[in-house]
């Protein structure tokens, strides 16, 4: 594949997208059987499955902290993800990504309600195209939830890059291959930025811009995470039904 | 783990159970739970599949790359089959490079394809010694609930099904489809206190005494066979299972052949 | 007013003072901390829909032993924390050179949760009256999160179902329910849970259990 000459034309990009545009986006969230909590996300051609176990046993035990539950992080890629087939295992991107993924959703887990436990978020990348960390963090956020795990609030993630000295919002595959600047960013609803990277050339005027730009998408990715859980359960329920919701049972029910 | 542990009485009830003819989901003893395949899922793979048997799920992508060839076999393509269970799809399932069971499903799924010369690998040589197509055929296991064998071995085929070789990728003419010469399926049986059925559950697989995969071509002949876990089964039991395995084979198989 | 369902960082109010459980306060605001079911009806709480079960002192429980050791049954009880059952908590008294004797790995026990330690560490026993070994019957596991649902209002739907079907049924909090009876009734019994598990969130669900019950007797009587 060679560079197209320009990659925005007439204030459009390639894909028809203008600076601020979002690629299409879809959650389902609860979409595995023997994980705490899932989500699937396709983020343009993105496809990501995410999943959280815990709090759960810690295994290996010397791993526990007696004060709060441990929060652990892996993405990975399916072989089959890529254009070139990528050999199975993890790689020192892999490495690095789950890293920065793990501390971009660690700070808004109240990891001291289950001490001597793990909390466990794998995402596996089916289909990769350009911003697969920001869907992961999109769609582990989800997955979070799903799994009743308490959190301050959700993690949105988006990626703001430079293509023909314009910022743009959430790269494509040949805006990340040909762009001037890459820089993913992860925001909490309350706008704390928990992740941000950059690799590239920006000036300092243009990274402010870019900053705003990004938290102005993940506003927007915020709504689609709660909508999925939301629509989860797809039915309200009226206050004047069953009391025994509000009233937890005590102690057990006996037999016979 | 713990979840490697089966309460007794779950164990007695399922093998009570079998004895009276039934089974814990209402299920025959020949019937498979519900079956679904998508194929074309995954558009960065020259083919792909998702399959579904019951709750179990798997997404296979096939890659199809130029390589070279094997020193002994200079014309010939090569196939590689892997198989991860990664972490997300079962609380026992650990991170780190595949363990047995991987590599055992895995090497099965590739028993079957190869053995049943489905792929004519003679047909896959670009430059004699030099280049031939490399066929990757990897299995990415989501959820587990029981028989990842057959959903493996059923997702491969439909992905091989699917499969367009880049031809046009690589300047070497217009892209044609992976030529397939048979269909071969995996059919998976248990043996609970001597009784035989198929497509286990996640409960009947763990208490089963053992497994015996079968996969058929389209003739109906044997590609490749493997008995898994530590019980027995007597020579009339196995000539039982191969026989009803070739009648489902051919079941599943028209579900393939319904797929465009 | 319906109850919503709610995400974790929704805002629920501006008086810290009705801050109740799944939620916290930041900014002099309540925010929830769960995905769950919003009830506003004295202070601001957060019902989780989902979530690991967490032992809590005197909760009785369906354990499954997982290991022994020298002086304690280890008990897996559906949570991130095993259950330690010493052999002094064992209604009978017990030959520490056997305790595989008395209770050994896979089989089920109602125990009741005796003590929990700020580590987490959980102590359990079975010297209760009703605490036992659970032999024959079956088990299965639901989301502990909608126990209160399967129990009911002061036992309601647990007692109309036992009646109406006419089987033994425990429900641990920890989510584990072990019924025993004819096995088309406990079929029935095990379906109707996991419809209430599924509808758990749903108004009126006493009225639609009630129903499918119902039908699905009347199915049986005719077969």
């Amino acid at each position: 594949m060679t560079k197209p000459e320009k990659l925005i034309v007439d204030g459009k990009r390639l894909d028809g997208r203008g600076p601020l545009d979002l690629r299409p986006i879809k959650f389902k969230a609860g979409v595995l059987k023997r994980a705490d909590g899932s989500c699937y996300l396709e983020f343009g051609g993105n496809k990501v499955m995410a999943a959280v176990y815990g709090p759960r046993e810690v295994h290996p035990r010397h791993l526990q902290n007696s004060s709060r539950a441990i929060v652990r992080y892996r993405y990975n890629m399916a072989a089959f993800s890529v254009e070139d087939r990528k050999r199975p295992g993890p790689d020192r991107r892999s490495i690095e990504i789950s890293k920065v993924s793990r501390e971009a959703l660690e700070c808004v887990v109240l990891e001291a309600l289950y001490p001597r436990s793990a909390i466990d978020i794998f995402v596996e990348i089916l289909q990769a195209d350009a911003g697969t960390r920001a869907a992961g963090i999109n769609a582990a956020s989800v997955a979070l939830a799903d799994a009743g795990i308490p959190m301050k609030c959700l993690v949105s993630a988006c990626a703001v890059g430079k293509v023909d000295d314009t910022l743009v919002l959430d790269l494509n595959k040949d805006e990340d291959n040909y762009g001037q600047a890459d820089l993913p960013i992860a925001v909490t609803q309350f706008g704390d930025v928990s992740l941000c990277q950059m690799d590239g050339h920006l000036t300092e005027e243009e990274f402010g811009q870019a900053v705003d730009m990004a938290i102005v998408g993940c506003k927007k990715l915020h709504e689609m995470q709660k909508q999925a859980l939301v629509e989860k359960y797809g039915e309200m329920v009226s206050p004047q039904a069953e009391e025994a919701e509000a009233q937890k049972a005590d102690g057990g029910e006996r037999s016979e | 783990m713990s979840e490697d542990i089966i309460a007794e009485i779950k164990r007695d009830y399922i093998y009570s159970l079998a004895n009276q003819g039934d089974r814990a989901d209402g299920r025959k003893f020949d019937e498979f739970r519900p079956i679904s395949i998508e194929v074309g899922v995954i558009n960065k793979a020259e083919g792909s599949s998702r399959v579904m048997i019951g709750q179990s799920q798997v997404v296979v992508g096939v890659k199809v790359q130029p390589g070279e060839p094997f020193p002994d076999t200079p014309d010939t393509g090569v196939i590689i089959t892997n198989l991860e269970l990664v972490p997300l799809a079962s609380p026992s399932f650990e991170t780190g490079p595949p363990r047995e069971d991987a590599i055992e499903l895995a090497r099965v799924v590739d028993r079957g394809v190869r053995e049943s010369g489905a792929i004519d690998l003679s047909k896959l040589c670009i430059e004699s010694g030099q280049k031939v197509w490399m066929v990757f055929i990897d299995v990415h296991v989501l959820d587990h609930d029981g028989n990842l064998m057959d959903a493996a071995s059923l997702g491969a085929i439909a992905a091989l099904r699917n499969t367009t070789m880049p031809y046009a990728r690589y300047g070497l003419g217009e892209d044609v489809k992976l030529p397939l010469k048979d269909v071969p399926v995996g059919i998976t049986a248990v043996n609970i206190g001597g009784v035989i059925m198929l497509d286990p559950s996640l409960d009947e697989e763990n208490v089963a005494s053992c497994k015996l995969t079968v996969i058929t071509n389209k003739e109906g002949a044997l590609a490749g066979m493997q008995k898994s876990g530590v019980g027995t089964l007597t020579p009339d039991e196995v000539k039982y299972i191969v026989h009803i395995a070739k009648d489902k084979a051919n079941v599943l198989r028209e579900k393939l052949e319904g797929l465009s | 007013m319906e109850r919503e369902i709610v995400v974790p960082g929704d805002m629920l109010g501006e008086d810290p003072k009705l801050s109740g459980s799944g939620t916290y306060v930041q900014d002099g605001k309540v925010y929830s901390a769960n995905y769950g079911l919003v009830d506003r009806r004295s202070s601001i709480k957060v019902i989780p829909l989902s979530g690991r079960y967490i032992p809590a002192r005197s909760d009785l429980v369906i354990g499954k032993v997982v290991d022994v050791t020298f002086s304690n049954w280890i008990v897996d009880i559906n949570s991130p924390y095993e259950g330690l059952l010493h052999l002094s908590e064992f209604p009978e008294r017990v030959d520490p050179a056997n305790m595989n004797k008395y209770l050994h790995a896979g089989e089920l026990i109602i125990a009741r949760v005796a003590d929990v330690d700020p580590t987490m560490k959980v102590e359990l026993t079975m010297r209760d009256e009703h605490l036992r070994i659970l032999k024959q019957g079956r088990v299965i596991d639901i989301s502990h999160v909608k126990i209160p649902r399967v129990i009911g209002r002061n036992g309601s739907m647990i007692s109309m179902l036992k009646k109406d079907l006419n089987v033994s049924i425990f429900v641990g909090q920890n989510g584990r329910i072990w019924l025993k009876g004819d096995e088309k009734k406990v079929d029935l019994a095990i379906r109707t849970i996991f419809k209430i598990e599924r509808e758990a969130h749903t108004s009126g669900l006493t009225d639609s259990i009630k129903d499918y019950l119902n039908k699905e007797l009347e199915q049986l009587r005719n077969t």
